[in-house]
Parts: C-alpha cells; structure tokens; sequence
C-alpha cells in the first residue's frame, strides 16, 4: 500500500506513516480514505479540542439535578430545592452551587430520550449511538464513541493514548473499540487517583524492575533486534515497533509520567477539585488532556438508586459538583474551555415518581446530559420535559444527535462511515445531528 | 452536447465503434495497454444516416471522430437523438440507477432506514415500487410538479435551489437533469410489468493489463429482457478493490497508480454486477522464466502470475526458519533446542516432507486447530460463571479437539454440527445451538463459517455487492425454522444445557411480504421435504456435495490463508463475485482435490505446506518488495495471544498459571489447551485473543496496539517467568559453563536458530562485563523474546 510508505499530503497538512499505522489498517478501500480525511480534518483545525466525559452510569436522576419539577406533586418533586445559577433563567439543585457558580458556561440538554429501561442496550446507545445488545445477550456490537474519537482524531500529541478512562472501563464493556481494533480501546488507569499510594499499573514496573534495567533491555533490544524490517508490509511489524518506542517512552521517560504524576499539582488546587475520586479524576483528566489526550472519560461510580435515592445522592452530588465546577473554573482560568468539550451522561435517567422504597426506576423516555466548554454557547436549556417530567415537551434529542454534537466540536466529520467485521460501513452518528443551538 | 438549439441530445458510443490499430502487436508479446499522448484530433466528417417523418423528429446522425496518435488511429461512432423524441424515460431502466448513482438512495442519505428528513428510498433502489410511491405520491404529491418540471422538489432539491441538506448534487444543465426532468415532463409513468428489466450487464475490457499510471475507460452494456442493448457507462457505479493498485473514477475510468498489483474493478447497474479483472505489473515482463518446471501442482499454478506480474519469487527459506515456521504454523509451537539441532544436522532431501508429517501427528496440531476451531464456531465462555452452566463449552472444545485428533473428514465435521440433535453429553456439537439462537445467527454463521460469504446485509436489504436477496437470506432461515429447545436452565447469559430436537411446527416469514419461506439453500431452489425430513439435513447434503460452489473452496481458502498468510479470496469468509480470487484457477484446483480426497483436511494441509512456495523465505527482492498478493515470497504473521504466551513459557521454562473459568487448570496447561475465551488472562486479551461474538476469523485481531508494547515491557507475567525459581533463568546463571556455549544454546532456545558470530561476541561481551549474572541472562532473553524475530513467524 504506497499511502503506508511515503507520507501523504492530504489538505489538512502531512499524515506520517505513523499516524497512518497507529490508525491501523485493517481495511483497505473507502474506510482508510475515510479516516484518514477524518484525520485530516481534525488535525486541520489549529488547535484539536479534547474531551473529558463524567459517565453516571447506573442512570442518574435527572429530576433531583439538572431539571428539577418545584411545582409537581411532592412524589415527583423530590427532596431538593432549585437554585437560581449565573446563567439567568436557569435553576439547578441546591446540591450543585459549584456549577450554579459556572452555570453561564455549561448547557443542559434536557430532552434527551432512547426509549429503552435495561442498563446494558441502554448504554450501548449512550456509549455507541445504536441500540445493540439485549439483557440476555450482552457483547458490545459498536464502538464506543471515546474509540471512534482515538480513530478518527487520534491522540492530540504524538505518545500520550488518545482515550483513556479512569479509574477503570465501565464494567459492561460498553467503553471499548469493538471491530476498530485493540489500537483504539481505552487506556486505563486502573487506580483513583485520590489514593496516596496513586500509581498506574500500565506504566508501573512489576515489583523487581527498576526503570534502569528497563533502560538495559532496551538497549539490548536495539541491539539484538536485526530482523530485516522490510518482509513485512502489513503495518503491523512497523507498528508494532512504533509502540515500543512509545511504550518505552512511557514508562521509562518523563512527560507521560508526569502527565500522570497528579502530585505535581498545587494541593490548593487539588483541594479545589476536591478529595475525593470525582475531584482528583477531574483534575488529572484535565493534566492528560493539557499533556495531549483527546477523549477521558470519568467513571462515577454506580447510579442505580432504587432504593433510597437521597442517601445515595447525598453521597454522590456534592463531589460531582465539586469536580465539575472546579474543572469549569481551572479551564477557564488557564484559556482552555473553548479546548475542552465537557460532557455528562449516563445510560439513562430515573423515573419522576419516586417508587415504594424512596427510590426512582430506570427511566429513558426523557432526561438531561450536560455539555458545556469546547466553544458551545453556555447558559443555554435545549428542550423540555413535560410537567412532571415524564416524556420530552419540546425539542427531542437523541443520543446519535448528542454524539453528532460532540463529534463536530472534535472536528470529526459525521459522515464518516468505520466497517464493522463484515466489512459493511457504519455510520459513526447515524441520523444523528448536532443540537444547533448550542453552535 | 447541443444540436441547433432544439435541446439535448443523449450521444452514446455506438457499439460499432471500433479501435483500429495500426499494425499489429509483435508476436510473442503480451497486449499491455499504456496511456499514449494523443496528438491531433479531428472531425471527420458527420453523415446524417436516417431522418423519420415527424412527429416527432428523429434525426440519427453518426460523427466520425479520427484520433490520431503516433501509433494508433481511433474512429468513433457517435448516434445522436435529439431529447424530444428520445424514447420515454422509464423508472426502471433510467430514473432508478440514476438515483443510485447520484447517492440519493445511498446508507448516508434517504436510503437509509428511515429516509432522510421524511424522505424514504429503498436502500441502492431495491425496491423500485416502493421509491416510485415515495416520490410520486407521498409527501402529498408535492415533490414532483407535472405541469412544470422544472418546478418540482425533486430537481430543485437536488440542484441546490432549494436549501438541502445532501447540497448540491445535480448541475442544472447536466443531461441526467434532462432524463428526470424528461421523466417527470412525460408524466412520471411508474414502473410496469412490460418494461424491459436488465438481464445482465457486461463490461469490456473484462481482463486488463495495464502498464502503471495509465487510463483504461471501461464501457458497460446492459442486455434488456426485450433484447436490446444499451450502453450504461455513465450511469453504472464502479468500486475499485485495491486502490493502491489502480483507482476507478465515477465516470468508469481506471488510473491505475505507481505500483504493481492485482485488483478487479466492481461495476454495479441496477442489481447486475460485472467485474473487471486487472494486472499492473510490476516490472517489464522477466525473460528470464524459472528453468527447472515446478515441483508441485500448487507452484505451477503461482508462476503465471509471478510472469504476468513481472516478479521473482524470493530463494528458500533455510531449515531452522523452514522449521520455525512449519511448527508455528501447524502446531502453534516453538521447536525445541533439539529438533533444531536434530532436524539442522538431517540430511534426507525428503526432511521437510517428514517433518510436515511429523507435526501433523502431534497433539500439539489438534489443540491448535481446534483453538481455531472454537473461535469460528464461537464455543464461548464468557456468560456462564458456574463450572455447571459452562459444562458445555468444555464438553464441544473436547469433541473438537477430538475430531480434529482423529482427522474426522470436514463434511462429516461440519454436518455434525449443522444437523446437532440430543443434550451436550450425548453429543456435544448440540452447544453450538447455544451460542446460534436466531435466525439472524443461523444465516449469518453457517454462511460465513462454511460457506465462505457474507450475507449480513441481504437481512434488511438486497446485498449492495452480490446476488444475495432477503429471499435468500430468509430461505436459509427456514432451514433452521424448526429447531427445537428445550430443558436446560436459562440462569446465564443464554440458557445452557437444553435439548435439541426437531420441532413439529416452525416457520420464517419474508419480512416484507410475509410470505412464508421454504427451505432452500443459499442461491437454490427449495428442497424437497416431508414434514419427517428435517430441512437441515438437507442442507448439509447440498452443502457437502463435491459439486457444492461454496463448501470446498472455502476451507480450501481457510487453509491456505492460515498457511500463506492471506487468503486467496481475502478477507477469507468474503467470497463474492464482486471480491475475486487472486488465483481462481489455484483455488478451484485446492477445492476439487480437497473433495476428491474425501475432505481430509490433512491432506489440505500437506498440499499447501508441501509447496515451494510455502518455503520461500519472508525476504523481499527488488521485482517482490511491494508484493503482497502473489505469495511470491512468505508473509510474516504476528505471533497469536495464546501461542506467543506459550512460546515465552516454553522458553522460560515457567508455565504459565491459569485460575478461574471452569476450573482448576494444571500447572501446565498451555494456553492453546485452554477451553474457552473466558479464562481470565489480561496478556491474552491484550494480544488479541478474541470474544468469540462472531464467525469471522477477523476477530482475532493482529493489529498491533500501545498495550502490547506496554505488556511486553512491563508485564508481571512475562517478569515472574524471567524470576521463576525453577526455571531457565535460574539454571542458566547457575551454569558453569562456558558462557558461548550458554549462548549458543541461548539462541537456539528462543529464536531456533544458532547465533551469528557477532551475536556471540555482543552477548558475550554484555554477559560477562556485567555484575549480576542473572540480571544479565535476563535482559538478553528480554531482549530477543521481545524482537520481531521472536514475535513474527516469518
């Protein structure tokens, strides 16, 4: 394949044989042009925007956070007050001052609906934009979008995994590459980052091994690894060794360590962000994005609160809020928020009548996602629940319109067509189309 | 193209036309078409061949076009018909494939499945009555206007006047905007029963061989079923499979690109296909053709295209990476030290022969196939947590590996399968039912595994790239209409342990027209069946009859991509006519002498691995560097997950430990031994073992990836075998021997092969100037189990 062996000059400037092998390249034919136009177009912007995702999976409620129903019935109301936020018009739970305090610089979609109540389709649709697995057969049969965004933008430096999650992938598998290929499933950290003892595994030395006798083998390797490079023309020896160079440079050089090394922060900061998972993942999103990640997603934990919904979100709340807030501010402040797309989604939401156990049920017929940063307009509310929050009013978005949105702030063209393992292109959005009026 | 002022005219070649050469080719050499600067063009003459007598008008005209070159003369006839009177337009034949061609009913747009911004065409205009209804009556009737066609949505959409979202797709001035306006100025007639329907379409030249960076235009018939013909260059869609090798444009114009290669062009019209076969060598054709006649069948079925290409095979491979490469290949393995050494210092000119022989009596060989196996048949383990519920996963990974053991014929293997009845203790194949449960899974599983076609897209729509319909699919589904369930305990992820038997009652309906389907083969007529006779037998005897176009080929093909590297259909479970062999005649030879050995897979095997050309080394030369479709040369493979984890244990001498999953495994076991996908191991996963969702081979993924690099470098398990208290490493730095005898072994040991001299020097050098012995040892065998060398077969 001669665009694997010379560098091609596409409009949006050169794409090296490297970048061209970190795409992979299973396919040959209108999905490799199709990437790599992609490429070209997300690197033809002068500065790629990133993306940090807070995932609730689980379902948070959307009733008790972002579209709060004050004059319902006291058994869809919920135990929270609204409060009045920098953006005017907009009032959110009394649980999340922090984000009131930025609220002018975030946007609530609160329309959003998919139809089905099973965790596992459900996330399928938020992850991927297609409805796939059922409650029985669960494999995941669309890439995530984190993965779609390490193939078609890839990382925004050169070394730093362009997706990453933390502390680990949700456990569905929902967050992964699918037919795109080990290259683009996640980085995970693997550990909180709020712990003393923080390390990533990945990147940490088995016990035993010092990054000295890393440096050794590595030089042994140099040494001893005289295979003729040319019998192999697939990309994937040439790959291969691109990775290793990269890999040892991970774990044996400084910048990704240190990308990774949170401690490196001003406690004053940290503190800001909060001490707990939310807060320190916040930050050290925003330190792997700065240091050139694309996509990283925030997994918080379980949301399913059937039972006593207001303990489990007293728990859960006031650290999101905390986190979000902070990392609103942090980019504010260092000239990032117009880089930085930040998103806040789950599966689904939960019902507006709260049920027997002071809990609330899976509910996907209507609920919120926030969106804020990447240079959409703030302050803004994109369409309406009914009264007491049952179905969409106004305005109904889909979870492909939610990705069609992300994807265009990414650069990434929505008619990107990736093929799955038989070889039939699919479309990255599907009918999906970016909600306008956060442009 | 305008005749005085009355309108446009529809100008086609007339299939008289001809190309005249001046001269003729010297003897001997082979045609090859080239891009010849055309260096004076001009009109000769334009005759007026009939007139009619009006109305309408119809004028005829022939223009005689003489190019002159400096070699070739070219006249072409031209037959004008002025628009007015130009035969009506008819949905079918013009107005549908120009829909197609203009991307209107295209997956990204309305012929996606619920249209685009209300507007619905069937998926590339399969169903032409439905896209009639949707442009002519829904909507209102607004989207055509009769009175003034120039008004209609249709054509204001499509030329961008009016804002849409596809933008600008149709120039105003362009004659496909005459034919729909034309169509719609005749008063949009639907598609009937009497029009003429396309039987076939051919393209010319249907073989190319084309010198690098040229033009070929291709020009494409259509036969109509009132028996005429017409040229359908300009509105047939063209895909090229390689584009590397040479590019189509949508106007049917090959540029074939810098390089050599083997590619086909697909030419689609309306649901016909035609393919274009082309050769771009490499280099000028080699005078100097291989002295000595080939040694196998196989071989002499590869050297014609090495000739037409212009390459040379690279020279054999020698006898430690013959070796290496063999036991890899067939039994997943590393030689040892001593059938390096043992099969080095053998002398018989029949060695490679025994030793092919050799390993396909090993265990070795049937737990690698069967590992194989299992992914294809998607025995998986992931989804049953009870050693119970995942009893049967173990008990078909066994009857597998069994079957392969004792060299069961394929058709008997696959018929066993297909035709399963009874509980997964009294006949295992039953557990394949588990993880293919609908009709979606039967189809799409017993089309990939043995029939080597994809068909996935013939569930919803005509399959854009093939003959496949939803008749086909869902005549295929009938056959499994009538598989029974029942018992088993439906705890897990699907219910395990059920009985599978044939029911009395079971049907398919076509989804669209409800009809109930028969059961038929793919691409046959309904079998004749009594309501004893259970549908899937009768399948599995159309499937294994030597005649069968599909069954043979395609583990023909299997076989020989496991061994070459790529399948001679590539990817290997996706014949089509529109995705050709790169050597039909090799294949088909493959296939018919696999049925006539009596499906001995063996046999297959010993065939394929026999060649020379299975021996010659990775090694490029000048005229194959850029090759890899000729299998002029072998191609290097990664190692896979579980052989490379068993490579590094078998180096180490530290097995690896295998918890969880069905059982307890013994220290020991090897990772190609292991039943199922689900026994937790993260190197595995990292290195592509794959989830066994699907049929396709293609879910083990090769690709390379960050993590590898990471596990490679920093692996706990990789460490603990370099640390293993009882294992290489630990005798090695133990030793007292001579370090280059250490050495020597070393090499042997990990790469299968002895060391060059300037290999010893620089490990001897290291070793001994380096304070902890055992440090040392370790980092050299890092260092080369962690090389390409180590990781590639090659």
């Amino acid at each position: 394949m001669p665009a694997e062996r010379h560098s091609t000059q596409l409009p949006g400037g050169t794409i090296t044989r490297r970048q061209l092998l970190q795409l992979g390249v299973p396919f040959l034919g209108l999905g490799l042009v199709d990437v790599l136009r992609a490429r070209a177009s997300a690197a033809s912007t002068s500065r790629r925007r990133g993306l940090i995702v807070f995932w609730t999976h689980g379902g948070m409620s959307q009733q008790d956070t972002y579209d709060l129903k004050p004059d319902a019935p006291p058994q869809f109301r919920g135990m929270y007050r609204p409060i009045a936020t920098t953006a005017s018009g907009i009032t959110i739970t009394e649980r999340f001052p922090r984000q009131a305090r930025v609220m002018d610089r975030l946007s609530i979609v609160r329309s959003v609906h998919h139809g089905n109540a099973i965790h596992a389709p459900s996330a399928h649709w938020m992850q991927t934009g297609y409805f796939g697995p059922t409650l029985a057969r669960n494999a995941p049969q669309k890439p995530s979008f984190g993965s779609v965004i390490a193939r078609a933008a890839g990382a925004r430096v050169a070394d730093m995994p362009a997706y990453v999650t933390m502390p680990k992938s949700e456990a569905f598998g929902y967050q992964g590459a699918v037919y795109l290929g080990a290259a683009y499933q996640p980085f995970e950290v693997g550990a909180d980052p709020n712990a003393t003892d923080f390390r990533v595994s990945n990147l940490t030395l088995p016990r035993g091994l010092s990054i000295e006798a890393v440096r050794t083998r590595s030089a042994m390797l140099k040494q001893f690894d005289t295979l003729r490079r040319d019998i192999d023309t697939s990309g994937v020896l040439e790959g291969l060794d691109t990775f290793k160079a990269q890999a040892l440079e991970m774990v044996t050089g400084e910048r990704v360590r240190e990308a990774f090394d949170i401690n490196q922060e001003d406690p004053r900061l940290r503190d800001r962000y909060g001490r707990h998972l939310y807060g320190q993942a916040a930050l050290l999103a925003r330190r792997l994005i700065e240091a050139g990640s694309t996509c990283v997603t925030i997994n918080t934990g379980y949301w399913d609160h059937h039972d006593n919904i207001e303990k489990g979100l007293e728990q859960q709340l006031p650290p999101l809020d905390t986190a979000i807030g902070a990392l609103v501010e942090d980019l504010d402040l260092r000239g990032m928020l117009n880089d930085v797309l930040i998103y806040c989604a789950g599966e689904f939401g939960r019902t507006p009548l709260i049920n027997g156990h002071a809990g609330r049920d899976h509910w996907s017929n209507c609920f919120s996602v926030l969106l804020g940063g990447g240079g959409l307009k703030g302050g803004q509310i994109v369409g309406a629940s009914e009264p007491r929050g049952g179905d969409v009013q106004d305005r109904p978005v889909t979870p492909q319109d939610v990705l069609a949105t992300i994807y265009r702030v990414l650069d990434i063209p929505l008619d990107l067509h990736l093929r799955d393992a038989s070889g039939r292109p699919v479309s990255i959005v599907g009918a999906g189309k970016p909600i306008h009026e956060l442009f | 193209m305008d005749l005085g002022g009355r309108g446009s005219v529809r100008a086609s070649f007339d299939p008289a036309a001809n190309l005249r050469a001046a001269g003729s080719p010297r003897a001997g050499a082979t045609p090859i078409t080239r891009d010849v600067p055309m260096t004076r063009r001009l009109v000769i003459g334009t005759r007026l061949a009939r007139t009619e007598p009006r109305p309408p008008t119809v004028v005829v005209a022939t223009i005689r076009l003489l190019v002159l070159t400096g070699v070739v003369s070219l006249i072409i006839g031209c037959r004008l018909v002025p628009a007015a009177s130009a035969p009506p337009v008819a949905f079918g034949t013009d107005v549908r494939p120009l829909l197609t061609k203009l991307g209107c009913n295209s997956g990204g747009c309305h012929g996606k499945a619920g249209g685009q911004n209300g507007f619905h065409l069937s998926l590339l205009g399969y169903e032409p009555e439905d896209d009639y209804e949707a442009i002519v009556r829904e909507a209102r009737g607004r989207r055509l206007f009769l009175a003034v066609p120039e008004r209609s949505l249709l054509l204001l959409k499509a030329t961008g006047t009016l804002p849409h979202g596809g933008g600008r797709i149709l120039a105003g001035d362009s004659d496909d905007y005459q034919v729909l306006r034309r169509w719609i100025a005749q008063g949009a007639p639907p598609p009937r029963a009497s029009d003429p329907v396309v039987q076939r379409i051919a393209v010319e030249p249907g073989n190319a061989l084309l010198s690098p960076k040229t033009h070929q235009p291709l020009r494409v018939s259509a036969f109509l079923s009132d028996g005429s013909q017409r040229d359908v260059t300009r509105l047939a869609l063209y895909e090229s499979n390689e584009p590397s090798v040479a590019e189509v444009s949508a106007t049917g114009v090959i540029e074939t690109q810098a390089r050599g290669g083997l590619f086909a062009v697909m030419v689609r019209y309306g649901d016909q296909f035609a393919v274009v076969h082309g050769t771009v060598p490499f280099h000028a054709e080699r005078s100097a053709v291989a002295t000595q006649p080939p040694r196998t069948w196989v071989d002499g079925m590869l050297r014609p295209q090495w000739q037409r290409l212009g390459i040379e095979p690279s020279p054999p491979a020698d006898d430690a990476t013959f070796l290496r490469r063999a036991s890899l290949d067939i039994c997943g393995t590393l030689p040892t030290s001593d059938e390096v050494r043992a099969y080095l210092s053998d002398r018989r000119p029949d060695k490679r022969a025994r030793l092919i022989d050799r390993l396909l009596e090993r265990p070795e060989y049937a737990s690698y196939f069967a590992l194989k196996w299992a992914d294809i048949l998607r025995n998986r383990g992931a989804g049953y947590s009870t050693s119970q519920q995942r009893a049967g996963t173990s008990l078909f990974a066994a009857w597998i590996r069994d079957a392969i053991d004792a060299n069961m014929p394929y058709d008997q293997f696959a018929t066993e399968i297909l035709t399963a009845v009874g509980t997964q203790e009294s006949n295992p194949p039953t557990v394949w039912y588990r993880a293919v449960r609908t009709s979606q899974d039967y189809v799409e599983s017993i089309s990939q595994t043995f029939l080597g076609v994809r068909v996935q897209c013939a569930q919803c729509h005509h399959h854009p790239a093939e003959r496949w319909s939803q008749d086909d699919y869902f005549g295929l589904a009938a056959v499994f209409a009538r598989v029974g369930r029942k018992g088993g305990f439906a705890d897990a992820e699907v219910p395990t342990s059920q009985t599978i038997f044939l029911a009395d009652e079971g049907r398919v309906e076509h989804p669209r027209t409800k009809r109930v389907m028969r059961p038929q083969p793919l691409g046959g007529a309904p079998f004749a069946l009594s309501r004893y006779d259970d549908p899937r037998q009768s399948l599995a005897h159309w499937m294994t009859d030597p005649s069968n176009p599909f069954f043979a080929r395609t583990m023909a093909n299997r076989i020989w991509g496991h061994f070459f590297g790529r399948g001679l259909i590539h990817p290997i479970d996706d014949a089509r006519s529109t995705n050709p062999p790169t050597h039909p005649e090799l294949l088909d030879a493959l296939a018919r002498d696999f049925a006539a050995s009596g499906y001995d897979v063996k046999h297959l095997i010993r065939v394929c691995c026999n060649s020379d050309a299975y021996a010659l080394s990775a090694v490029p030369n000048e005229s194959n560097r850029e090759d890899h479709q000729s299998f002029a040369r072998y191609y290097p493979k990664r190692l896979s997950a579980e052989v490379l984890l068993d490579a590094f244990s078998q180096v180490l001498d530290a097995p690896t430990d295998f918890s969880g999953g069905p059982g307890k495994f013994p220290r020991g076991t090897r990772a190609i031994d292991l039943p199922d996908e689900a026994v937790p191991n993260t190197f595995l996963d990292v290195f592509g073992r794959p989830a066994r969702s699907s049929s396709c081979e293609c879910e083990r993924v090769s690709e390379s990836s960050l993590g590898q690099a990471l596990a490679l470098i920093g692996s706990p398990l990789l460490e603990q075998k370099l640390n293993a208290a009882d294992g290489y490493v630990a005798r090695l730095s133990a030793d007292a021997r001579p370090v280059t005898e250490l050495i020597d072994e070393l090499f042997v040991r990990v790469l299968a092969r002895p060391p060059r001299s300037d290999e010893v020097a620089k490990a001897r050098k290291f070793i001994e100037s380096a304070p902890d012995r055992r440090a040392s040892y370790q980092s050299l065998l890092w260092s080369l189990m962690v090389s390409a060398e180590f990781l590639f077969n090659h």
